[in-house]
């Protein structure tokens, strides 16, 4: 841009700038109100902040907000119990994955063990005889 | 960090011209209030603890945003009330609202002037500013930036997510517009 560009450009400025001033009081008061509520709502500076957030989240009157705040405290305070939820159910799932591993060995010592073959249980006549033996007990 | 007070001198310093800057663009003043007033709630609570040095850049930043989305909801709303074009003629009375019709009576206050020096001085203005609000959007963001709010080129740069080179083509080719329209109009500054 040359001189005369940048000359006008300033003069320009200089006409947009004079007509600030005669804003009308409504439009003036609306931008000062509205910088207060800018001020109202700025970022704290400190990293803690005391205050609740207007959105606050909740959950069955509790402040879940609270909990995820950025204090190391509220954190642990969501980790631990989150932590022995996880081992609880780790626990629990391990224990049930034993029993039934119990369970089908039993079944099996049994079935091993009996006097019986394995090919009698298949065997119709077979079950229809211990069905009669039942009965007749 | 910008303190409470440096926030609150740099609002005051830049809300009449942000204002201004939103009505060139959106060509409504309840308009522009509103987008304003987001401008600087969301500078405070996204950015009151950056330092005061950044501020104007970043205000402008959002205040070029907010403007922005005020036009993408203003294109949703507009698909809907064409199909309701009926519904569209009530409101249109307002739709049709220029800051510059009612900017005319408020230019008589000062006393120094003559009547004629007034007149030709309220001309003068109306032509600039609504040359201004002609200028292609990029254009007119740049000029504004740069002459108006004091922001250097790579601020300004900066704020409008481009290059300074097309900071100063952009400025350039405003000034030479400007130039142009008020010579075609017989006026000189």
């Amino acid at each position: 841009m040359n001189t005369d560009d940048i000359d006008l450009a300033y003069k320009v400025r200089h006409l947009l700038n004079e007509q600030l001033d005669t804003l009308p009081d409504a439009t003036t008061s609306r931008l000062a109100a509205a910088r207060t509520a800018a001020l109202a709502r700025k970022k704290a500076d400190a990293p803690a902040r005391s205050h609740k957030p207007a959105g606050a989240r909740t959950f069955f009157g509790l402040d879940v907000g609270a909990l995820f705040s950025s204090t190391g405290l509220g954190r642990i305070a969501v980790a631990v119990p989150l932590f022995a939820l996880v081992a609880g159910l780790a626990g629990v799932y391990h224990q049930e994955q034993k029993q039934h591993i119990a369970d089908l060995a039993e079944l099996d010592a049994a079935v091993l063990s009996d006097e019986l073959p394995l090919t009698a249980y298949l065997d119709d006549g077979f079950n229809a005889y211990l069905a009669s033996q039942k009965r007749a007990q | 960090m910008a303190t409470d007070k440096e926030l609150s001198d740099f609002l005051e310093h830049v809300e009449r011209r942000a204002f201004k800057q939103a009505v060139y663009a959106v060509r409504k003043d309840e308009a522009a209030l509103d987008i304003v007033q987001d401008a600087m709630i969301k500078l405070a609570e996204k950015y009151g603890d950056k330092p005061a040095a950044e501020l104007p850049m970043l205000f402008q930043r959002i205040l070029q945003t907010t403007i922005l989305d005020y036009f993408r909801r203003e294109k949703v709303r507009n698909t809907w009330v064409t199909l309701f074009s009926g519904l569209a003629r009530q409101g249109s009375d307002e739709e049709d609202f220029d800051i510059l019709a009612s900017y005319e009576a408020e230019q008589g206050s000062s006393a120094a002037e003559s009547s004629a020096d007034q007149v030709e001085r309220a001309q003068t203005l109306r032509v600039i500013e609504n040359e201004v609000q002609k200028l292609p959007s990029r254009q007119r963001e740049a000029f504004l930036m740069r002459y108006w709010q004091d922001m250097d080129v790579a601020e300004t740069a900066e704020a409008m997510g481009c290059s300074e080179g097309s900071v100063k083509t952009h400025c350039s080719r405003a000034t030479h517009t400007l130039a142009a329209a008020l010579k075609a109009k017989g006026l000189r500054l």
